[in-house]
């Protein structure tokens, strides 16, 4: 594949990603949320019973779908290579704040892109934020920033992950008492696409983020350090494609897919420091991860079990977002919250510099 | 000979392109190609008549590859161990 094929082929993928996401909100998804990987995973953390906001319990069968598509393509492709050990508890620390930040604006750089393409502005301040957020990143990579390397480790340590993706769609699938479903009607986590459709969805993203390593933090990164344009190619795409296809769904079907402005936005508050500063904390914490949540995921279905630990911990963030009140709602953000991303602001802050200037 | 060296950072690949122009050597910064890697840090591409081996910061560099003729061929010249 030469470089410019490479980015057709980024292009052609972001527009199918785009139009995914889209239909999946057709199918059943929250509006302005085909994708998103902070919620989803914050639906999955509920439905496991870590946090009990009765709203957003769900297993998202697009987080199984993603980890297993990346999973599966990267054993063809001789890709699937266990490795770790490259700051471990940092990552977890990281996961954890990204994930604060992620549900002060309410979604992940991948919803950021899929409600500017819903008509969304209020995405408009979160990706401005977003953007500080990684110049604030790069400043400390081009200093010298490192997590340290990663060492290679044995087969099954890589596939922990996966399969635990796989258990949890048996227990999607099962649905036995002890996992927590949000009733109908209840918000959120009772809206969804069938399950084969979510799943075949996250699969093919999956598949598709991993042959092109789709990220939206590598995109902004690669502006700013090489003048490449090849990563975010990728997600203008999305929002491109996802933008016509919202269009042409609220042309030809009863549904409102698209609504251009600030207020009574879908899943969405309108507080829009709030909403950058989010947006700052996850662009920071993403630099210092080395890619946004999507990312990891597609990351942990190679075998990285460092990106299986910040899926961990982004997690155990929507866990202690919900139980103590840090996720922002329709209504805005809580002031809980806003202290909370100050402190992870400060904490990003203080792992960037301990991991730059060293004295070792 | 044109080479393509790869790091667990992106200060390794600040640090092994300033030694390059240090000695003179073309040499440029950018994203790790598909056809190398599925990761997407950043590499150092120079044309050297070797590996420049020497340059290795133990820890930082992850390989050193030679780019052969043809779509996405490589022979690695250099693999850190354990990797």
């Amino acid at each position: 594949m030469t470089a410019k094929n490479e980015k057709t082929v980024i292009i052609i993928a972001g527009i199918i990603i785009g139009i995914i996401a889209s239909l999946l909100v057709l199918f059943g998804n929250p509006a302005n949320m085909g994708f998103c990987i902070a919620c989803f995973l914050r639906d999955t953390t509920g439905a496991l019973g870590l946090h009990r906001a009765a709203a957003v319990q769900y297993i998202r069968p697009e987080i199984i779908g993603i980890v297993l598509g990346s999973f599966i393509v990267s054993l063809i492709t001789k890709e699937y290579s266990p490795r770790g050990g490259s700051s471990p508890m940092t990552r977890f620390i990281l996961g954890f704040f990204v994930m604060i930040g992620c549900l002060m604006f309410l979604g992940c750089p991948f919803r950021m892109i899929i409600r500017l393409g819903s008509g969304d502005l209020n995405a408009l301040l979160g990706f401005v934020g977003f953007a500080l957020g990684i110049l604030t990143g790069v400043f400390f990579l081009s200093k010298g920033y490192s997590l340290k390397r990663t060492y290679k480790l044995p087969t099954a340590e890589g596939t922990v992950l996966p399969v635990i993706e796989a258990v949890l769609l048996i227990l999607l699938v099962l649905a036995p008492e002890f996992i927590f479903f949000t009733e109908a009607g209840g918000g959120p986590g009772a809206k969804h696409a069938a399950i084969i459709i979510s799943l075949a969805a996250g699969l093919i993203v999956g598949i598709l983020a991993q042959r092109t390593r789709l990220c939206m933090v590598g995109g902004i990164r690669d502006i700013v350090l090489f003048k490449e344009f090849k990563l975010i190619s990728g997600f203008i795409a999305i929002f491109v494609s996802c933008l016509i296809c919202n269009l042409i769904l609220t042309a030809v079907t009863e549904g409102t897919f698209f609504k251009l402005g600030f207020a009574e936005q879908p899943i969405a508050h309108n507080d829009g420091l709030w909403n950058a500063l989010g947006m700052y904390l996850t662009g920071f914490g993403c630099v210092l991860l080395g890619g946004c949540p999507l990312r990891q995921l597609v990351l942990s279905g190679e075998g990285n079990t460092d990106s299986a630990v910040t899926i961990i911990g982004l997690m155990v963030g929507a866990a202690f977002a919900h139980n103590f009140g840090l996720a922002s709602s329709g209504a805005g953000p809580t002031p809980a919250g806003q202290i909370a991303v100050i402190i992870g602001i400060i904490v990003a802050a203080v792992i960037g510099c301990v991991n730059t200037f060293r004295t070792e | 000979m044109i080479y393509i060296a790869t790091f667990y950072s992106h200060f390794g690949s600040v640090r092994f392109k300033k030694r390059c122009d240090a000695e003179g050597i073309p040499a440029r910064q950018m994203p790790v190609p598909r056809t190398l890697s599925s990761s997407c840090g950043t590499c150092v591409r120079y044309e050297a008549d070797s590996p420049k081996t020497e340059f290795i910061t133990p820890g930082e560099t992850e390989q050193i590859v030679e780019v052969l003729p043809g779509d996405g061929a490589y022979n690695v010249k250099f693999k850190a161990e354990n990797s």
